[in-house]
Parts: structure tokens; sequence; C-alpha cells
């Protein structure tokens, strides 16, 4: 199985706190990884560097088999933990805002997702709950034609209705095109049955990694083995 | 999780299991039981996936499994259908229960019955129809 990202010696650290110690780990291509760890695991900062938005002290990062680079964004969505949008848009013209923006950005496929997500057009960011709010970030990301995604915290402090919808667009995605999708999340069980492969961090290290299915069978669901292994 | 009625087919998944075998059983069992109609198609992957959250690929495993075992019939554009062959079915049928037969050996055999008392045991029991 190929890699999509190649993760070597990782190190970072935001003065005496270290976010990355050493992280040597890789994410197939094609599937979709859950990055899965406690809060202060490392798993934002890992996206963040995968982008750009921080800078290692050390280490390297292949993005499909070349160096991280900021043109290579144009191939990856990329969705903050606390993603913001302009309050001002409507939903249609943040769709379309996107399009001038957003590498890869297909509106019609936007514009299917929205309804899909029960998403009214006319209605202004600023007056969207968090959950639909939600919604919109993840059509931002999924509806771009690019190789990799990275998800960040996703299903977090959004509703029940929200997250299921999000992950029936994800399963949808899935089918409409072959991407490499990473979901960080501190709170696994909605998603676990999506995971092909799972990478568990702590303190900015490796902990466990492999095939979601050959974890099953050997020791269990993944939310168990999460149970176990931060205790 | 709570069993889920996909088409013609139940399914209650463990989620401490591999999922891929558990979609496959559910189906294969199905249809060696004779709960569904052969020839029936299958669901989509999309709707077997979205109505059990599952990966699409763990799906696709599982219905390239059961087209391997000739138990479907995957026809470009028109989906996966269940064989029409009844002889089929019935070697499927029957490989299943050796492979029952063996596990219920194997757990007998852990237990450190012998084969008289276990064929003893297996005219005692009351089978419920």
């Amino acid at each position: 199985m190929s890699s999509a990202l190649e993760i070597k010696h990782l190190c970072k650290s935001y003065g005496s706190k270290i976010a990355l110690n050493d992280l040597t780990v890789s994410f197939p291509a094609g599937q979709i990884t859950g990055l899965i760890g406690p809060n202060g695991a490392g798993k934002s900062t890992l996206l963040k560097a995968i982008v750009g938005l921080v800078k290692p002290q050390q280490g390297s990062i292949g993005i499909f088999g070349q160096p991280a680079h900021w043109k290579l964004n144009s191939e990856i969505a990329y969705l903050p933990d606390r993603a913001k949008w302009y309050k001002s848009h409507t939903i249609k013209q943040a769709l379309t805002y996107a399009l001038n923006i957003l590498p890869g950005f297909d509106l019609p496929r936007a514009l299917e997702m929205a309804n899909l997500m029960s998403l009214d057009l006319d209605v202004l960011v600023s007056t969207l709950s968090e959950g639909y709010e939600a919604r919109l970030h993840i059509i931002l990301c999924l509806a771009r034609r690019v190789k990799l995604v990275l998800l960040d915290e996703p299903f977090s402090g959004i509703d029940l209705l929200s997250r299921e919808t999000i992950i029936q667009l994800l399963i949808n995605s899935m089918l409409d095109q072959p991407q490499t999708i990473l979901i960080s999340s501190h709170e696994i069980h909605e998603a676990e049955s999506l995971f092909e492969h799972v990478v568990f961090l702590n303190k900015g290290q490796l902990v466990l990694e492999g095939n979601a299915e050959a974890l099953r069978q050997e020791k269990g669901s993944i939310e168990s083995i999460y149970r176990g292994l931060f205790r | 999780m709570d069993s889920i009625q996909v088409g013609d087919f139940k399914f209650r998944l463990d989620l401490s299991k591999p999922l891929y075998e558990q979609v496959l059983q559910h189906i294969r069992q199905a249809i060696a039981r004779g709960d569904v109609q052969l020839g029936t198609k299958l669901p989509s992957v999309r709707d077997l996936a979205q109505q059990l959250k599952l990966n699409p690929n763990t799906v696709m495993r599982a219905y390239q499994e059961l087209d391997r075992d000739h138990l479907t019939e995957t026809r470009r554009g028109q989906g996966t259908f269940i064989t029409s062959n009844s002889e089929t079915v019935e070697q499927v049928k029957k490989a299943l229960a050796r492979e029952a037969v063996i596990a219920f050996v194997s757990s007998m055999k852990n237990l450190g019955i012998d084969r008289s008392t276990t064929e003893s045991f297996l005219k005692e029991v009351t089978w419920h129809e």
C-alpha cells in the first residue's frame, strides 16, 4: 500500500511545551485514517504542519512523495479545529466565494451537498447554529477535487444530527472520488466504522497504528483500544 | 449496535469484530437460510454503506467476496444480484454448516469432552424448531 503522507522524526515545541516529539508515521493513500488521541496529543499540530501553518523544528513531511511545500496546498483541503467563515455571507455567497479562492472547488457538487445537508442557500453564516456551520465547513472541504483531505475534529461540539449528516457526506464523497482522508478526533464512537486505518497519538508520539479491521480482530473495537491505551 | 433492516437484509454489527466479515456473514446466512429469494438484487454499495455507516470500501470488499463464491453476480451498471443457482446456495450452506460443526467440536475438545459423550449430548439436546 503506497503512502499519502510520510512523517519522519517530526519535532515541534511551543516554548517549553512539546507538541510533537520525534514523530515518525505514515498514512496510507486512498483510505480514511482516524488520527486518535486525547487533547494535547499533537493531532492538530501535525495537521497544521502538513499544510505549513506551523513550522517544525526538526524532521520532514512527505506528501505523495514530495517534500511539504505551500504549493502542494492546492491539493489539500484542510478543516481547522475552529473554522470560521465570513459572517456577512449567505451560504450561496460563501460557496461562490469558495469557488474563487479554493483550488479544485466544484460548485455544482457543493450545491448538491448543501441540499443534501439541508443548508438553506439564502441564510446568513452569522445566523447558523454550530452544527449547521460545521456542515458548511465540511462542504468547503469535501466539494474540492483534491487528493488529500485533513479534518481536524469535525465532530467536536456539534449536535447528533449534524454529525450523522457529516458521516453521510463522507461516505458519498468516498464513492464519488478516491481521496486520502485524515480525521482527527478524541471522541470516536460515531466515526469508527468509517476508519480503514487508525493512528493513535499521545504526547506527541506514536502509540499504536494499524489497519482498523486487523486491530478489531486482534484487540476489539477502536473505541475500547483507545480507552485501554489512555486510561 | 441495534439491528438495521436494509432491503431484504437485517444487519447487526459489532464494532469489536472485523466489519467486512460481519457484512459478508449476514448476507451469506440470509441467502443460505432462504430468507431472500434467489435472483434478488442486493442493496447498492452506497445504500448499504449509508444505512450501516460503513466505509464503502468495506461493503465493496464483502460484495467482491460474495461474487468470488458465486453466491452473487455483479452486472455492470445494474448492480449485484443473488445467484439463481440453487445448487451453489446448497454448497455454500453445507460449507457454513461444516464450519459451524468444526467450531462446535473444537469447543467440546477445549472442555475435554470426547466424541461419544458429545454425541450423547447431541441426542439429548432439546431442538426447538
